[in-house]
């Protein structure tokens, strides 16, 4: 296991598999943030059911935009330019769970407790990791994104607490998003993934991962009043 | 290794645009009970993401 910690300057000496790997982690680690965005700001900035919403929604994006900036900064910091992922279509993301287009409010609100929840998870994978530039500007936007699980979480409950016929579109929302959620931390027996904790750039197996993620937001769910969702059911990356 | 030509320039442009959407939040969010004032912000913040979700790179760093 490697346990050096480098900097940038020290990039250009690193074993070849480090620098593929800290440049696919970064890239995809930057489509994520640019991703949520693109999902929502279309249907969701003038659909919000009030203008506070509204301007939640557009802050929202604007901290997802500067966590992009961020990353884009530590991956152009060693010659990776990820500037490609502002333009890509949403079909073409690297990650299942923005390759669509969030068009109701349930979604939205759901999108936050579980999906900004899972992007709070690949953040933490960072912590304590060999790359301390890329460490350094995690505290921020993990902040901002405690601060997105909070809002979606809030919101889902507020829906919620409308009555019956909200309650099953809240659930069909939880129904499709728990399974992406859930799909997003990867195949349990990644051979990438050992690689990525060999070299100190991740710190759990995505199993370990997707059973702590189960672990806290079971309870979660359970205590909005809605069913879990069978976890295998749907799944594509088992 | 050299950074990618367009990387401080990227990270300028978008550091302002973040600047200008926290901004127009800010104003809104303080001015709540001021309606026209509240949908001008929301109208900038659409302007503004939109031209980000156009994802025109070549545009803001050129």
């Amino acid at each position: 296991m490697f346990t050096d910690k480098i900097e940038a300057k020290d990039f250009d000496k690193m074993d070849p598999e480090y620098r593929d790997l800290l440049g696919r982690v970064l890239t995809i680690q930057s489509d994520c943030e640019i991703g949520g965005p693109h999902l929502y700001v279309e249907k969701m900035l003038p659909a919000a059911p009030t203008k506070v919403d509204q301007l939640i929604v557009a802050r929202t994006a604007a901290e997802e935009i500067d966590h992009f900036r961020k990353i884009a900064r530590v991956a152009g910091d060693i010659g990776v330019d990820v500037s490609f992922v502002l333009s890509t279509p949403n079909k073409d993301r690297y990650v299942n769970a923005f390759r669509g287009l969030i068009t109701t409010w349930e979604d939205f609100a759901v999108f936050g407790f579980l999906i900004d929840r899972v992007g709070r998870y690949q953040l933490e994978e960072f912590y304590n990791c060999s790359y301390l530039p890329l460490e350094r500007v995690l505290p921020d936007i993990v902040t901002e994104e405690l601060g997105h699980i909070e809002y979606g979480a809030n919101k889902t409950a507020e829906i919620l607490a409308k009555g019956d016929e909200t309650k099953e579109k809240v659930q069909k929302a939880l129904d499709f998003w728990y399974v992406t959620a859930l799909d997003m931390f990867g195949h349990a027996e990644s051979k990438r993934s050992e690689r990525f904790r060999h070299w100190g750039l991740k710190r759990r197996t995505n199993a370990q991962a997707r059973e702590d993620y189960i672990r806290e937001v079971n309870p979660l769910i359970a205590q909005l009043g809605l069913e879990v969702p069978d976890p295998l059911k749907g799944r594509k990356y088992l | 290794m050299e950074p990618p030509v367009n990387t401080e320039k990227l990270d300028e442009h978008l550091k302002e645009v973040v600047h200008a959407l926290h901004g127009a939040v800010s104003w809104a969010m303080s001015h709540q009970k001021e309606p026209d004032l509240v949908d001008k912000a929301i109208h900038d913040c659409e302007e503004i993401l939109g031209v980000i979700m156009e994802g025109k790179v070549d545009d803001w760093v050129n």
